[in-house]
């Protein structure tokens, strides 16, 4: 019967396929016909584990939020549903919260039989989402060597999170930091010690460009269209190439749904915060296409952490975000799937910022603007045999308009504009040969290019890659996934990045994991080509590629007292590529069915790191600097995450990393005693003496140690959720003050802080309504040396969905 | 459950810990205040050329170099030297104590004719300076006159190493001159008079940490003393 059923389906979508080329008017009655045939109903009965019906059980359809309750004899009905995959909630008082996905097959009665369990506290798992809802992407990102954490949209809901910044410094083991050298508006992620230009961003698994001084500004995506965002902490390169050195960072944003939707938020409070969402979701031409449009609206007043010495202005940018994004699905054939999607954001930011009064104001216009353009167009097709084949091609622009102006003279203390533009085409295929292994290879290629007012680039950059990565569950006991990646530069030549990760399940309680990686990155085109001087500083850094060039000119104009020349032999035209390898090995414990225990050692060694260096003195300029690769340093620790369920609708985790990040350069300099290195200098006494490699710290900006607790609590009579996290980050180095250029204790430090957030959500009307109160930042916490972190942040939220019931 | 439990009644004590750690901070102490002691000049937010900018056809301030101020200890008076003529009217005269120069202001001389870099070079000022690696108060003696005859400091700008004897140190992640802390600088005054200084911050407003790039400078603070009876008591406790 059910062959039968098939088999009528597929010849009906033959002779859809066949006539849609033909006489396409003609089509129709015939798609009114499959739209019948397309949707199935879901029945069941839910009972408690005795067998006893369970009456007044609410049950939640999700993507499309159809919702039913049983009747006395526990009997439930979703009818007239569009086939496809759905995720099953139910809820009943004194039981446990049921989820699960199920299949609805077309002009079907599909029937479910469910067992509520009473409230014994089960530890809610993530739903590992089939390849059924990887629209774009085959690289199965979850399944990677090295270790994931993934956040939901569940999760970013509940926190009130406004930007993705904000949801993933709560993270464990990641911070967002201000780069101070590389000015007020130099933020990034901060991820295992490793610094944001070792950090990749992704969106739909393609790279996003655009960073400042090398940092990516996590602020300017919105979250209100995330699906889920997958972070992976180690390198990467074996997946992603160039730049995903120490990590990377996957947005995943919204699939469309089954049935038309639609959704309209807006939260507004503290600093004039607005954030406001328009989103709308539609299948078309009788579910065979879906598309998906968001538009997002965010705005805020930024925030002054120094109000001693800034009179007026803020630290923390105010700026003003317009986004919109779409996607669009269209089944071509019943294996193969066209897909687009876009997103335009843009950014209109102006900071004011206001030293001194009176005759002896100085006020700063730091103005930026930033376009930023993602587009892709995937052809997904299923081949009879099994083979699945996804081609991708993928547009980026970015553009960024930053300038300083000192108001009272008028003048110009920096302006910089420049565009980068990224096409990357990608040809994926996976394969199953047998249930236990899966295999995705993929190869591709990618050309950029960036024009600067301050430097111009001969040609552009481009390079090659081609992958292959296998997921292997041996036996009931052994996984093993991993692979390799060979990527070639027009400059950097080849590199090869294998990468291997193995689980081993001792008991079905405990787990064993470890895995390794490496990682690569090259030197970009600031690194290569950039002559940059900031005159407030006073210094000037020469891209390694046109250094001695350069300088050459420089002394010509008689602008160079003093040139190191051995050095500019060494380093021009020498810039090699970042490289990492990274270890990993822990456990995963889970002794009752409400607690697991994650713990995760990890080591990662980075060589050839590029740092600048004093090449020359100029007559005016005091330095001019170059880049160098330097030998290598680490970042090491350990990362512990545990989550227990006290009781039913409580979810309690906790999470903490201790971190070891330190430069062997620094190590050998003190070690040896050379120039600077050698003494520390006790800036209370004003004594000099030798140092010793105890003395020093590590890394500026990196936390020894950093914990959160996050407590969540949902009462599903009432549609109540709220939650309460405390995120610790410990104290980390600012700026080496005695002038050995290691942080040691008499160094300046950001001191270990707490910050405190809370939200509280209650939905209406059949959850169609919702009402969200946020504070951020509840015990206004604030530090002149954490320039980008706000005080308190009070929000008030309010949401509606549209559907059809 | 045991473990829950703990966690419960820990969560009570943690909120608690948190309410009264949570807010508390050092760095928005105004660093001035301690600098007063009844007896010094303190001199603050002493404008140095903020007009001028680095290199040569940069986008900088009014794309010049940085002019050269001297300062006169006896009545404050900052002198401007801006042209040739101011060059040739006070260089060479005693009546400056310590000039300003260099990028950003930021290296000073004291007045010592003698010295082919100085100034005031082929003046007839003799000033001599000895660096002191102690706190400003604590510093209560002027040393031997033979020890500002020994004396081989110059130019005191920024401390590039250890025995440098510059005022500030630069870092090279932030870009960002440090003043060193707890330096003292002894002087031997034109007129022959003993006199301490003490170089504190470049940047305006005098913030104990500089946390932005782009901070206003040349606004120089700096306080120094003058023994006027000719002693070398330098007490200012």
């Amino acid at each position: 019967m059910n062959k039968n059923n098939n088999l009528v389906l597929r010849l009906k979508f033959n002779t859809i396929k066949h006539i849609y080329f033909l006489f396409p008017l003609l089509l129709f009655p015939v798609l009114i016909h499959a739209q019948m045939i397309i949707r199935g109903s879901l029945t069941g009965k839910i009972t408690d584990k005795n067998g006893q019906p369970i009456a007044s059980a609410n049950l939640i359809l999700q993507p499309d939020m159809h919702q039913v309750q049983t009747d006395k004899n526990g009997y439930f009905t979703f009818k007239n549903i569009i086939a496809g995959e759905y995720n099953i909630t139910v809820s009943y008082i004194g039981h446990q919260l049921y989820q699960s996905n199920v299949q609805i097959e077309a002009d079907k009665k599909n029937n479910i039989k469910i067992i509520l369990e009473e409230e014994e506290n089960t530890l809610k798992q993530v739903t590992v989402y089939s390849k059924e809802t990887k629209a774009d992407n085959l690289l199965d990102i979850q399944r990677s060597a090295m270790p994931v954490t993934v956040i939901t949209k569940e999760t970013i809901a509940q926190m009130g999170s406004r930007r993705l910044d904000e949801v993933l410094k709560e993270q464990t083991g990641i911070a967002v930091v201000n780069d101070i050298g590389g000015g007020a508006r130099a933020v990034g992620v901060q991820m295992q010690g490793f610094g944001s230009d070792y950090v990749m961003i992704l969106i739909d698994g393609q790279p996003m460009v655009g960073r400042n001084s090398g940092n990516f500004d996590l602020s300017r995506i919105s979250v209100s269209n995330i699906e889920r965002i997958e972070i992976i902490k180690g390198a990467s390169s074996c997946l992603f190439g160039s730049e995903a050195l120490g990590g990377a960072i996957n947005i995943v944003t919204r699939h469309g749904a089954f049935q038309p939707q639609a959704l309209a938020s807006v939260r507004y409070g503290s600093l004039h915060i607005v954030d406001a969402t328009l989103e709308g979701e539609t299948p078309f031409h009788h579910q065979r296409g879906s598309a998906n449009i968001s538009a997002n609206y965010y705005r805020t007043d930024g925030f002054n952490t120094d109000p001693n010495f800034l009179s007026g202005g803020t630290t923390a940018p105010p700026y003003d975000d317009y986004t919109l994004q779409g996607r669009v699905r269209y089944r071509l054939t019943e294996n193969s799937t066209l897909g687009a999607s876009g997103r335009y954001a843009l950014r209109k930011s102006f900071m004011e910022q206001i030293f001194g009064n009176n005759e002896n104001q100085n006020s700063a216009a730091d103005s930026q603007n930033i376009t930023d353009i993602n587009a892709s167009v995937t052809y997904d097709n299923l081949f009879d045999n099994g083979l699945r084949s996804m081609s991708r091609y993928y547009l980026t622009r970015y553009v960024s308009d930053m300038s300083i102006l000192w108001q009272e003279s008028g003048s110009q203390t920096s302006a910089e504009k420049f565009a980068q533009t990224l096409h990357r085409f990608e040809q994926q295929f996976s394969y199953a040969p047998v249930t236990d292994l899966k295999l995705t290879a993929g190869l591709g290629g990618t050309s950029e290019q960036m024009d600067n007012r301050n430097f111009n680039v001969p040609g552009g950059m481009w390079s090659g890659f081609t992958y292959l990565q296998a997921d292997w569950k041996m036996n009931d006991k052994f996984e093993a996934v991993g692979g390799f990646r060979y990527d070639h530069n027009n400059s950097y030549g080849g590199k090869l990045n294998p990468s291997l990760g193995l689980q081993y399940h001792i008991i079905p309680k405990l787990t064993l994991k470890i895995a390794m990686g490496s990682g690569f990155k090259t030197p970009d085109y600031r690194q290569r080509y950039q002559v940059f001087m900031n005159p407030t500083a006073n210094y000037l850094v020469i891209g390694s590629e046109i250094l001695r060039a350069t300088l050459e000119e420089m002394k010509n104009n008689g602008q160079i007292s003093e040139v190191r020349e051995y050095l500019v032999n060494q380093l021009d035209q020498n810039l090699q590529a970042e490289k990492s390898l990274s270890f990993n090995g822990g456990f995963t414990y889970t002794p009752k069915k409400n607690i697991k225990l994650d713990v995760n050692a990890f080591y990662h060694n980075i060589s050839n790191q590029i740092n600048s260096i004093r090449v020359a003195t100029g007559t005016n300029v005091r330095d001019i600097y170059t880049y160098q690769n330097l030998p290598k340093s680490f970042n090491t620790g350990l990362e512990m995450s545990l989550s227990i369920r006290p009781l039913s609708g409580l979810d309690i985790s906790t999470g903490y990393q201790y971190l070891i990040a330190k430069d062997r350069g620094v190590m050998d300099s003190i070690s040896n005693g050379t120039g600077a290195y050698a003494s520390i200098r006790d800036n209370a006494t004003g004594l000099f003496r030798k140092s010793r490699l105890s003395d020093y710290f590590g890394i500026e900006n990196r936390s020894r140690h950093m914990a959160n607790l996050r407590a969540a609590y949902n009462y599903t009579p009432w549609d109540i959720t709220g939650n309460i996290r405390v995120n610790y980050r410990g104290k980390y180095g600012f700026v080496d003050s005695n002038n050995n250029r290691f942080l040691d204790q008499y160094d300046i430090f950001v001191k270990g802080h707490f910050l405190l957030n809370a939200a509280i959500e209650k939905k209406l009307m059949k959850q169609r309504l919702s009402l969200q109160l946020t504070a951020d930042n509840i015990m206004d916490y604030t530090d002149r040396l954490m320039p980008g972190q706000p005080g308190r942040v009070l929000l008030l939220g309010l949401k509606y969905r549209f559907y059809k019931e | 459950m045991k473990t829950i439990k703990i966690i419960y009644r820990l969560l009570p004590v943690l909120s608690l810990w948190l309410a009264f750690t949570s807010c508390s901070n050092n760095e928005n102490s105004d660093t001035s205040a301690g600098l007063e002691d009844g007896k010094s000049t303190v001199i603050k937010d002493l404008a140095g050329d903020t007009n001028g900018s680095m290199g040569e056809g940069v986008d900088g301030k009014t794309k010049k170099g940085f002019d050269t101020f001297l300062f006169r200890f006896s009545d404050k008076k900052q002198i401007w030297i801006r042209n040739a003529a101011d060059s040739a009217q006070y260089l060479k005269t005693k009546d400056w104590d310590i000039a300003f120069t260099g990028p950003y202001n930021s290296e000073v001389y004291v007045n010592k004719g003698s010295y082919e870099f100085n100034p005031g070079y082929g003046g007839t000022a003799t000033s001599a300076v000895v660096k002191i690696d102690k706190p400003y108060a604590e510093v209560d003696t002027a040393p031997s006159d033979e020890a500002f005859a020994a004396s081989e400091i110059n130019k005191i700008g920024w401390a590039v190493n250890e025995s440098a004897a510059g005022w500030f140190f630069y870092s090279l992640n932030t870009h960002i001159m440090i003043a060193i802390k707890n330096r003292t600088y002894a002087i031997k005054l034109p007129d022959g008079k003993y006199a301490k200084l003490e170089l504190i911050n470049a940047y305006q407003g005098n913030p104990p940490t500089v946390t932005n790039l782009n901070w206003p400078a040349p606004y120089f603070t700096f306080r120094y003393y003058v023994q006027n009876d000719g002693s070398k008591n330098l007490n200012t406790k």
